[in-house]
C-alpha cells in the first residue's frame, strides 16, 4: 500500500487527480482504519493531516468557518461553536466516544458521507457550506446538494474537503438535536433529527423551521414539505401531530440490523414533535398549544 | 510501503518502521512487543487500545502508527514510578475493580486523561470519560469506586 | 472452623495477579510470543448449511510465506463433542453454520495468511436452511445431521426431526390438576441469541517439541478437557499432548473450549503445528469469535400454570425449543437445565415439561454462564407477574405465598435443607422501596426471583506445596479469569496454614503438573476448588505438624501455626519457624506437599440425606419507559444474594455486579441478528451492543447470611446466579409502567415500542 503525507492543499489534490481511484483520504483514521483492517487495503492512503490551514475554527463575517480537519472534540470545547451553533454542537456531544471524538475530524463525518452520519442533519439546517478543493480550482457546495448517496458526496475521489462555511441562525432560533439509539454511548445513531426554529418577532409563529433527517434515507435530508407545513403558523398540538406524521412519510428508511424501516419512521414522528415542542418552548417560552 | 516512525513513548525516545497501514495499537504491541495496551474489538468501540496522544486519551486500534511521528504517547507502562503505582493504578486494586483486568489499562489511561484535566469530575464528566471504555466483567459499580477513590487520593482529600 | 475464627476467609485483600494487571504485563494468551512462531488462519464457511464438493488447497499453498495448509482429510477421521460426538474440527463433507471451520492456514505474516485463505477454493452445494428451533422440529424442515438419532424418549410417530436433546420434568398429574384450577394463564416466551463477548480475543499456540509432544497454550477455561480434545481429535496419547494456560480476558463460559464442541481452535493449531514444523499461533478477531465461537442459545418457551383463586400454584405444562446451533455442544445440557428451571423454584405439585435441543443452522450453544437459566427466568417471572395480574394479587406476596419452606421439595431438588428465598424477596422489596416509593409518570417497579443448581457435575484436585521458606505454591484444575486463583483460593489456604495471603501463589495450570479439573465454569470455582485446596492445605498442615511435634516435644493435636511460627497452643514461647520445618521436611519427607480433591459423590450423597440449600436470589428495579421511543432507563437497581459464606467479600461482590450487568445486557441491548441465509448482520462491536457505563444502574447488592452451602466454610458458587433474574425483573418493571408485557427479548427501544402500539399504548 502507497502512502502519502501531502504539505499543502495543491500537493493533496494533484495526489487526488492521479490516484483518487485506488487511494483514500485519511484524517484521523476512525473509519478509514476499519476499512484497512476488515475489508480490502487501499491501493495508497493520503495522510492530510500535515496539511496546514485545515484546522481552526474562526468567525467568518455572520457566520463560523471551521477547517476539515478539526476534530469532533475541538468543536465540542467550543465555546463559540455552542454559544452559536448549538445544534452543531448537540451532534458533537453525542459523537460516538471521548476516545473517537479526539481523532475524528468533521471533514472526515462529512466526507463519509454515511446517512446517519451525526454532524450531517444539523450542517443541513444550519445551511452550511463545504469548500472543496480539485487539481483544476475550487468551489464551494451547499450541503443540500453535498450528498449524493452513502458514501457518495461532491467530493468525489479527487477532491479535498477543506473548510466548512456555516452561517449564524437568525436571531432568535432555538434548536436541537435528538439522536435515537440504544445506549446513549458510542452507538450510531438509527434516528437523527435536527430542528432549527426562528420565531417571528411577536414569538406567534414559527416564522422558519428547518427539520434535517439523518439515518432514514440515502442521504441525509431536510423534511422541506414538513417545513412548508409549519412555517408562519403557531405550534399547536394538533399542528405537532400532522408535522410528525408528516415527516416521517418523508423518510425513506431500510430495514436493516440496527432497526427496522417501520421503527425509523416511528421514531421520525416521535423525535420530530418532541424536537418541535423542544424548540418552540425555548424560542417562545410557551408550551404548545 | 515502510514508513519510518520517530515517537516519543512514556518519556522515551522511539524510532522504529512499520507498514504504512499499521495501527498505532499494533506498532506498540506488535513493533516494540509492549503488550500493556489491548487488543480487542479492533473498531474503535470498546477502549481496550486506549492510550494518551499528546494529552488527549485515543482508541489506538483506530490511529495510524505513522501519526505517531512528533507525538508524545504515554501507555499504560509508563504510569508507575519503578514499584510505586500510580494512584488510580492504586485505586483500582483496592476497590477490587480488577477482575479479569483485560479493560483495566484501558480504564486506567481514560481516567488518568481525566483526572489530569479535574480532581473534581461530576457523575457527568466520569461519565463522559469512560463510556467508550467497555467492562464485561465488574458491572462498573466498582471501577466507579476506583475512579472516586484515585479522584480524592490525588486531590490529597485522602 | 466456625467463622468467629476466620482471619482471612471473609475480607477483602488485594488481588492476586492484581499489579501485573494494572501496569500492562503481558499475562494474557494474546500476549504470548513464541520464538520462530508462524501466524495462523481459519476459512469458515460461507453458507449456513451446505455439502462441500471439494477443496481445493494447490494455489494457497504455492504462496510464499505459506508453511501449511490444511483441511479434514489432513487430520484424522474422529468427531468430537460433548454429548454426541456429531463435529469435526474441520468440516468433513457438509458444513452446518456460517463459521464452520472449514480450512487453515500457517504463514508468516497476518497478511500472507489472509491471502492464502481467499485462494483456497471451496466447491459448495447449498442446501436449505433451518434457522428457528420449533420449525426445525418439523417434517418439511431441512435436516442437518443425516446420522444423529433422535433421543430414545421420543416415539417415532412423534414426526420430530433435528432433535438432539429431550428433557422431560414430570410431577404428579399436571393434565388433571389444570383443568382443576381456578384460573389459568397461557403464554410464549422467547429469547435470542446473545454472545458472552469476553475481551480478550481467544487464541491459540502450539508447538512441537523435540521430544515429539506437542505444546498447546490456550487461553482456555478448561485445559484439561482441551488436551482431551487436542489428544482425540488428533491422534495423540494423552502424555504427550501438554497444554498450558494463561490468564484469560474474560471467558463466562465462552472459552470453555473441550467442554462443548467449542471452536476447537487448539486442534486446528496443534495440527497446523505438525505440518508445519514450527510453532503456530492463531488469534481470532471479535468479529470472526461472534460468527463462529460458542453462544447463549435463544430459547422458545410455552408456559402454562394453574392457580386457586387463593394464590396457590396447583399446576404447570410447558414446552421449550432450545436452540443448540449446527453441533450439539452443551446444548443438551443447557437445554436440560432451562426445561428443569422452566418449573420453577416454587412449589409444584403438578408439572409437566417436554424441553428439546435442536440442532439449527446457527453458531453452537455453550456453557455461557448460567446456561438455561436466565432464559427460563425470563419466562418464569415474566409469567409469575401476569398471574399475579390476572389474581389481583401484590407480586412480591404472590412469589411469598408459594415459596417453599425447609423439608419441601420443588422442580429437580427432591430435598430443600435450608430456603432464603423469602428472605430474600422480603429484603429486596425494602432496598426498592416496594409499596412505599413514589413513582412518576411512565416510571414502573419490578421484582424477579432466581435460583441455580450448582452441586452436580464432575469435582477436581488442588495440591498445596509448602517451599523452603515457608512461602506456598498452590496447583488447582482451575484458571484465573477474575475467579478464584486471584482471589479465594489464596486467601483458603492462608487461612488454613496460618500465613499471610500475599505468600500464596497459584499457579497457572500446566497439564503435566496441576491436577485434574473439568474446567472453570458452573459457579464450581469455590466449591470444587475451593474445597479441594481447604483439604490440601490442611493435609499439608498435618504433615509439617507431624514433623514439627517431634521437634516440639508435643502432640500434633497441640500444635497451631500463626504468623508462620508452628507453635504449642497456649505456651507461645515453644515454637520453631515454619520455614525451618518446611526445609527439614528435605531429609524426611522430601517435601510438604498437601493433597486435597472435591468429593462429588459425597457432595451429593449429603444432599440426598440433609436436603440442598439453593443460592436463591431476589432483584428489584425502578425503570423509566419513554412512551414514544420505547427507551427504558433503569433508575434504580437492587440483587439481593444467599452465596452462603464469601470467601473474597468483593470479589463475590463484583461476580454478582458483573454477572447482573451481562444479563442487563441481554435485556437492553444485545443480541445476534441473522438474515434468511443465516448470516450473521452485527459481528462487530459497532453493531453487536454491550452495556456501557452510562446506561447500567449502580447494582446495590445486598448478601444474605445464615444459609450455609456445600462449599468451603459453607461458600456457594456466585459466578452465574445473577445472570438469572435481571431480564425479567426489568420487563416486569416495564409492565407495572405501561400496562405492556414484552414476551420476546431484547427489551430494546424497538420491541418495547412495538408491543405498546400493538397494546395501543403509543
Amino acid at each position: 500500500m502507497e502512502y502519502f503525507e501531502p504539505k499543502t492543499v495543491s500537493e493533496a489534490v494533484a495526489l487526488l487527480a492521479k490516484h483518487g481511484a485506488e487511494t483514500k483520504v485519511i484524517a484521523g483514521g476512525t473509519d478509514v482504519m476499519v476499512d484497512i483492517k476488515f475489508k480490502e487495503e487501499p491501493g495508497g492512503l493520503v495522510n492530510i493531516k500535515k496539511i496546514a490551514g485545515l484546522s481552526g475554527i474562526a468567525e467568518n463575517g455572520a457566520g463560523l468557518r471551521i477547517g476539515a480537519l478539526v476534530t469532533i472534540r475541538e468543536v465540542e470545547s467550543s465555546a463559540l461553536v455552542r454559544e452559536k451553533l448549538p445544534v452543531l454542537w448537540e451532534s458533537c456531544h453525542q459523537f460516538a466516544s471521548l476516545q473517537v471524538r479526539n481523532t475524528a475530524t468533521i471533514g472526515g463525518n462529512i466526507c463519509r458521507a454515511s446517512p446517519s452520519g451525526e454532524t450531517l442533519a444539523p450542517l443541513l439546517v444550519l445551511d452550511a457550506k463545504a469548500k472543496l478543493a480539485f487539481a483544476d480550482g475550487e468551489k464551494t457546495v451547499p450541503f443540500m446538494s453535498f450528498f449524493q448517496g452513502p458514501g457518495k458526496s461532491s467530493a468525489g475521489i479527487n477532491g479535498l474537503l477543506t473548510e466548512n462555511e456555516i452561517p449564524y441562525p437568525a436571531a432568535g432560533s432555538k434548536s436541537v438535536y435528538l439522536k435515537h439509539a440504544v445506549r446513549g454511548a458510542m452507538d450510531i445513531a438509527m434516528v437523527g433529527v435536527a430542528i432549527l426554529l426562528t420565531p417571528d418577532a411577536a414569538k406567534n409563529n414559527a416564522q422558519d423551521v428547518r427539520i434535517g433527517l439523518g439515518a432514514v434515507a440515502p442521504t441525509p435530508v431536510r423534511a422541506s414539505k414538513t417545513e412548508a407545513l409549519l412555517r408562519g403558523k403557531p405550534l399547536t398540538a394538533a399542528l405537532l401531530k400532522e408535522a410528525g406524521a408528516l415527516a416521517a412519510s418523508e423518510a425513506s428508511p431500510i430495514n436493516d440490523q440496527r432497526s427496522s424501516a417501520e421503527n425509523r419512521r416511528w421514531i421520525v414522528e416521535a423525535l420530530t414533535r418532541r424536537g418541535l415542542a423542544q424548540t418552540w418552548k425555548a424560542a417562545t417560552g410557551k408550551e404548545v398549544a | 510501503m515502510s514508513v519510518i516512525i520517530n515517537t516519543k513513548i512514556n518519556g522515551q525516545s522511539v524510532s522504529a518502521s512499520a507498514e504504512a497501514s499499521t495501527s498505532l495499537l499494533e506498532f506498540l504491541r506488535d513493533t516494540l512487543e509492549m503488550k500493556g495496551s489491548k487488543l480487542c474489538c479492533n473498531t474503535g468501540e470498546c477502549g481496550a487500545c486506549t492510550v494518551i496522544y499528546n494529552g488527549k486519551p485515543i482508541n489506538s486500534c483506530v490511529t495510524m502508527a505513522a501519526d505517531a511521528n512528533g507525538a508524545e504517547i504515554i501507555t499504560i507502562e509508563g504510569l508507575a514510578d519503578g514499584d510505586k503505582l500510580h494512584p488510580v493504578q492504586q485505586a483500582f486494586i483496592d476497590t477490587g475493580a480488577v477482575q479479569c483486568g483485560y479493560c483495566t489499562p484501558g480504564y486506567i489511561m481514560s481516567v488518568k486523561a481525566l483526572l489530569d484535566r479535574t480532581t473534581k469530575p461530576t457523575a457527568e464528566d466520569i461519565e463522559e470519560a469512560v463510556s467508550g471504555n467497555i467492562c464485561r466483567c465488574t458491572g462498573y459499580n466498582k471501577i466507579v469506586d476506583a475512579i472516586h477513590i484515585a479522584a480524592d487520593r490525588i486531590a490529597g482529600r485522602a | 472452623m466456625a467463622k468467629a475464627e476466620l482471619k482471612i476467609v471473609g475480607s477483602s485483600p488485594a488481588r492476586m495477579g492484581g499489579v501485573e494487571r494494572v501496569v500492562g504485563k503481558g499475562v494474557y494468551g494474546i500476549d504470548l510470543m513464541l520464538k520462530d512462531q508462524l501466524h495462523g488462519g481459519i476459512l469458515r464457511s460461507q453458507y449456513a448449511h451446505a455439502k462441500i464438493l471439494s477443496i481445493d488447497t494447490s494455489e494457497a499453498k504455492k504462496i510464499p510465506g505459506v508453511h501449511a495448509v490444511v483441511t479434514a482429510a489432513d487430520a484424522p477421521d474422529v468427531r468430537y463433542g460433548r454429548s454426541y460426538f456429531d463435529r469435526y474440527i474441520l468440516a468433513r463433507n457438509k458444513v452446518r453454520f456460517m463459521g464452520d471451520p472449514v480450512a487453515a492456514v500457517a504463514a508468516e505474516s497476518p497478511a500472507i495468511v489472509k491471502q492464502a485463505l481467499k485462494k483456497i477454493k471451496v466447491v459448495y452445494e447449498p442446501l436449505p436452511v433451518a434457522l428457528d428451533p420449533e420449525d426445525a422440529t418439523k417434517p418439511d424442515a431441512p435436516t442437518l445431521h443425516e446420522d444423529m438419532p433422535l433421543p430414545k424418549t421420543i416415539p417415532d410417530d412423534a414426526k420430530l426431526k433435528n432433535i438432539c436433546g429431550h428433557t422431560v420434568v414430570h410431577v404428579g398429574d399436571a393434565e388433571k390438576a389444570m383443568a382443576e384450577a381456578d384460573i389459568v394463564v397461557d403464554e410464549i416466551y422467547e429469547t435470542k441469541m446473545i454472545h458472552p463477548q469476553y475481551l480478550e480475543p481467544r487464541i491459540a499456540a502450539a508447538q512441537m517439541e523435540p521430544n515429539g509432544r506437542l505444546t498447546v497454550w490456550a487461553n482456555a477455561q478448561a485445559p484439561f478437557p482441551v488436551r482431551q480434545e487436542v489428544a482425540k481429535t488428533l491422534g495423540i496419547p494423552l502424555n504427550n499432548v501438554r497444554v498450558i494456560s494463561t490468564g484469560l480476558g474474560g471467558g463466562f463460559g465462552g472459552k470453555g473450549s473441550g467442554i462443548t464442541s467449542g471452536a476447537a481452535i487448539e486442534p486446528i493449531c496443534g495440527l497446523l503445528a505438525i505440518k508445519a514444523k514450527r510453532p503456530v499461533m492463531i488469534v481470532l478477531d471479535k468479529a470472526e469469535e461472534t460468527i463462529s465461537t460458542t453462544i447463549r442459545a435463544g430459547a422458545r418457551m410455552y408456559i402454562k400454570t394453574g392457580v386457586k383463586k387463593d394464590g396457590t400454584i396447583v399446576a404447570r405444562t410447558g414446552k421449550v425449543f432450545y436452540d443448540a446451533g449446527g453441533y450439539s455442544g452443551f446444548g443438551v445440557q443447557a437445554g436440560g437445565r432451562c426445561t428443569n428451571m422452566l418449573g420453577g423454584w416454587y412449589l409444584m405439585p403438578n408439572c409437566h415439561i417436554d424441553g428439546y435441543t435442536v440442532y439449527t443452522n446457527k453458531q453452537v450453544c455453550g456453557p455461557v454462564r448460567g446456561p438455561g437459566g436466565p432464559q427460563a427466568a425470563f419466562a418464569v417471572e415474566s409469567h409469575m407477574d401476569s398471574i399475579a395480574a390476572k389474581l389481583g394479587m401484590d407480586p412480591a406476596e404472590f412469589r411469598l405465598k408459594n415459596t417453599p419452606k425447609p423439608g419441601d421439595k420443588i422442580v429437580g431438588v427432591p430435598k430443600l435443607r435450608d430456603v432464603s428465598l423469602g428472605e430474600t424477596i422480603r429484603i429486596a422489596k425494602e432496598k426498592i422501596g416496594w409499596g412505599k416509593v413514589k413513582l412518576e409518570k411512565n416510571q414502573g417497579i419490578g421484582i424477579a426471583t432466581g435460583s441455580w443448581i450448582e452441586s452436580a457435575g464432575p469435582g477436581g484436585g488442588a495440591i498445596v506445596k509448602v517451599n523452603e521458606d515457608g512461602s506456598v505454591t498452590v496447583h488447582i484444575g482451575k484458571i484465573d479469569m477474575g475467579t478464584i486463583p486471584g482471589f479465594g483460593i489464596p486467601m483458603i489456604v492462608a487461612e488454613e496454614l496460618g500465613v499471610p495471603v500475599s505468600d500464596v501463589t497459584v499457579v497457572n495450570v500446566d497439564t503435566d503438573a496441576s491436577p485434574w479439573d473439568a474446567g472453570t465454569v458452573g459457579s464450581r470455582g469455590i466449591l470444587v476448588s475451593g474445597t479441594a485446596s481447604r483439604l490440601a492445605a490442611i493435609d499439608a498442615r498435618n504433615q509439617i505438624f507431624k514433623m514439627a511435634a517431634r521437634q516440639l516435644e508435643a502432640s500434633p493435636d497441640d500444635l497451631e501455626i500463626v504468623d508462620k511460627q508452628i507453635r504449642v497452643r497456649g505456651t507461645p514461647a515453644k515454637a520453631v519457624a515454619l520455614a525451618t520445618v518446611a526445609t527439614n521436611a528435605h531429609n524426611v519427607i522430601g517435601e510438604v506437599i498437601g493433597r486435597g480433591y472435591c468429593d462429588n459423590l459425597e457432595l451429593m450423597a449429603q444432599e440426598k440425606a440433609h436436603g440442598s440449600s439453593q443460592p436463591f436470589t431476589t432483584h428489584a428495579c425502578i425503570v423509566e419507559v419513554s412512551p414514544d421511543t420505547g427507551n427504558v432507563k433503569i433508575l434504580k437497581y437492587v440483587a439481593v444474594h444467599d452465596i452462603g459464606q464469601p470467601i473474597h467479600k468483593a470479589a463475590a461482590e463484583g461476580q454478582i455486579e458483573g454477572a447482573a450487568a451481562m444479563s442487563i445486557g441481554q435485556a437492553l441491548c444485545e443480541q445476534v441478528v441473522f438474515d434468511k441465509d443465516g448470516r450473521t448482520m452485527n459481528p462487530s462491536f459497532v453493531d453487536y451492543l454491550m452495556p456501557t457505563i452510562n446506561m447500567m444502574p449502580r447494582i446495590e447488592t445486598t448478601l444474605v447470611a445464615g444459609y450455609p452451602g456445600a462449599g468451603p466454610y459453607g461458600a456457594k458458587g456466585a459466578g452465574e446466579i445473577a445472570c438469572v433474574p435481571p431480564m425479567a425483573c426489568i420487563a416486569n418493571a416495564i409492565y407495572n409502567a405501561t400496562g405492556v408485557r414484552v414476551n420476546k427479548l431484547p427489551l430494546s427501544p424497538e420491541n418495547v415500542l412495538r408491543a405498546l402500539k400493538e397494546a395501543g399504548k403509543a
